[in-house]
């Protein structure tokens, strides 16, 4: 057996897509004759993880992100290629494997919405056939990282986002997986509650040595958690590496900041080029070369009146838009 | 044991479902009570007319509408709501969740939503039953009674089955919310004896759609109309739709795994 705790080895997914042109003629038409087209949503994808990693998936969205995640979950067969997770294969399906892995979405429920959490935990706990006194100790323990105490009470329906979001990971948690899949497990929180559940799950790899495979729309999430992201874009595997060797090799650029001590009327541009930041107008951005930084800045010394200067690596979450773009 | 534990599970989640909705509750107890009134009073008015349908009296029509709600039970504490929730989960995706919990689907499908206060509905229909075959007068036996029970279940199961089927096309066709409302039409149907329809109609309901199945035959058994080898042809049938049913079920989830985003 591996030592790997996810292999995925050129795995593909092709969806038959039902096709049609608008208008009333062409629905008509597709009801008698359907057109399908095909869908790479993943294309021969390769990666390994190994136990207690936690690995951030990227990709714009229809990259093939959810369909990786579901075929590693069992949800879906692949047409293609193999992938072992803790030694099964996914689709199979074996309740031995079921037991010892977790899938998340942010954007689905699994409690019940009418009766406090609680209720639902109780039934999952004989769902996963949970004993008793394993159950309080796990629970005790989501309690004490989530603050449920104050959740379980209520019924799911009265609960904020970010309360039933705690829940629904708790849920999702309960029969302690060794395995977790997050997709997008912060979407529609607010900064407060992205960071509660960023913190909780760094602690709960940290305790359980759980394996976690995550996808986020928010870089913030992936900056916290991740030592190392995985990008796909139309299906296809572009980058496997370290957050921070991505910038190297991606965009080996630096930002050189400037405020001018006096007026604003110098043209930067001929310096290496002007970026915009929102967040900082009375800072002027060059993004130059890494390896013109040291010329660049000397120049812009000597020849302007510089009131501060800073050097930094461009934002992560550019970075990244830029491996998607290319 | 595990199932047994599971559905103690379920139940008790369910209890505490229908306690969050009192008036609900209150409101669909005599609702109900209401409309086994107006079942018995329609009988009444039919019978103040006539003496047999289709060769069964009175006693008997009231002891086939008591199997009939049996059967009706299973439709309004399991079928109906569950359709719903399965519905629901097929159209937001929450069925991703059912599949990957490690418990046979189609036991999950079943119990995961059940009415539970219509249990007294099963106490009503036996009350009917005994009535009935009371009043008719049929000579019944410990073994008439035993095939009673068995022909119910099984029948039970045939419509359980039919169900089962119903929902997984839902796997199929993506959309395909009116999948029980057909199968109430076709039961509904079961609230008379069959041999009340003319015949072509009498061997679609109780062999193409075998809704008979679960309501006259039973009674047929306790009358003592049925010969051995009827029974045991009967109980095949139960046990067949439900292989079948199973079957059609994988072969949904194989359906959904492979195309579903």
């Amino acid at each position: 057996m591996s030592a790997e705790t996810i292999l995925v080895e050129k795995l593909s997914k092709t969806y038959k897509v039902p096709e049609r042109e608008g208008g009333f003629g062409a629905a008509v038409r597709s009801f008698f004759k359907r057109k399908y087209n095909e869908v790479k949503a993943v294309q021969e994808v390769n990666f390994r993880l190994t136990q207690g990693e936690i690995v951030g998936f990227l990709g714009p969205n229809g990259a093939g992100k959810t369909t990786t995640l579901k075929m590693l979950s069992g949800l879906l067969h692949p047409t293609g290629g193999k992938a072992h997770v803790l030694g099964f294969t996914p689709w199979e399906l074996k309740p031995d494997y079921l037991r010892s892995m977790t899938l998340v979405m942010g954007q689905r429920n699994r409690l019940a919405w009418d009766i406090p959490a609680a209720d639902s935990f109780l039934l999952n706990q004989a769902i996963y056939r949970i004993p008793e006194d394993e159950y309080k100790k796990t629970y005790k323990e989501l309690d004490e990282l989530l603050e449920l105490g104050p959740l379980m009470k209520k019924p799911v329906r009265n609960l904020s986002l970010g309360e039933r979001m705690k829940c629904e990971i708790a849920a999702g948690l309960l029969h302690r997986p060794r395995v977790l899949f997050l997709d997008e497990p912060t979407i529609g929180l607010d900064i407060t509650g992205q960071a509660h559940i960023r913190e909780f799950l760094r602690e709960y790899n940290r305790r359980t040595g759980a394996t976690i495979l995550l996808t986020s729309h928010y870089m913030a999430d992936v900056t916290a958690l991740c030592e190392r992201i995985i990008i796909i874009h139309h299906g296809q595997l572009k980058y496997d590496g370290g957050i921070n060797e991505l910038s190297r090799k991606i965009a080996p650029f630096k930002l050189i900041g400037v405020i001018l001590a006096e007026s604003n009327s110098h043209d930067l541009s001929k310096y290496g080029t002007l970026v915009r930041n929102e967040e900082d107008w009375e800072k002027q951005y060059i993004q130059v070369k890494a390896e013109d930084v040291t010329r660049v800045t000397s120049g812009l010394l000597a020849d302007l009146p510089i009131h501060d200067i800073t050097i930094t690596d461009p934002p992560i979450e550019d970075v990244i838009e830029q491996a998607f773009n290319q | 044991m595990n199932v047994l534990k599971l559905l103690s599970a379920f139940l008790k989640v369910n209890i505490q479902m229908s306690l969050a909705y009192r008036a609900d509750t209150v409101v669909n107890i005599l609702l109900n009570l209401m409309w086994l009134g107006w079942e018995l009073l329609s009988l009444g008015i039919i019978f103040s007319n006539t003496d047999t349908i289709g060769g069964w009296g009175f006693g008997e029509l009231i002891a086939l509408l008591g199997v009939f709600r049996l059967v009706h039970t299973l439709m309004i504490a399991l079928i109906w709501p569950n359709t719903e929730k399965f519905n629901q989960s097929i159209r937001d995706g929450s069925m991703d969740y059912t599949l990957l919990q490690p418990v046979n689907s189609m036991f999950l499908v079943t119990f995961s939503r059940i009415t539970v206060w219509r249990a007294w509905d099963l106490i009503l229909a036996a009350i009917l039953i005994v009535i009935g075959v009371n009043m008719a007068g049929d000579t019944t036996t410990l073994l008439s009674v035993l095939t009673f029970i068995l022909l119910t279940v099984s029948g039970t199961i045939v419509i359980y089955s039919l169900w089962i089927v119903l929902i997984a096309l839902t796997f199929w066709f993506t959309k395909f919310d009116n999948n029980v409302t057909i199968l109430q039409a076709l039961l509904d149907a079961g609230r008379y004896p069959v041999t009340v329809y003319p015949v072509w109609l009498r061997i679609l309901v109780t062999f193409i759609i075998p809704i008979a199945v679960a309501t006259t035959v039973p009674l047929q058994a306790l009358r003592g109309d049925l010969n051995l080898s009827r029974v045991l042809m009967f109980l095949v049938i139960g046990l067949a739709s439900f292989l079948v049913a199973s079957q059609v079920w994988k072969r949904g989830l194989k359906q959904y795994s492979g195309a579903s985003s």
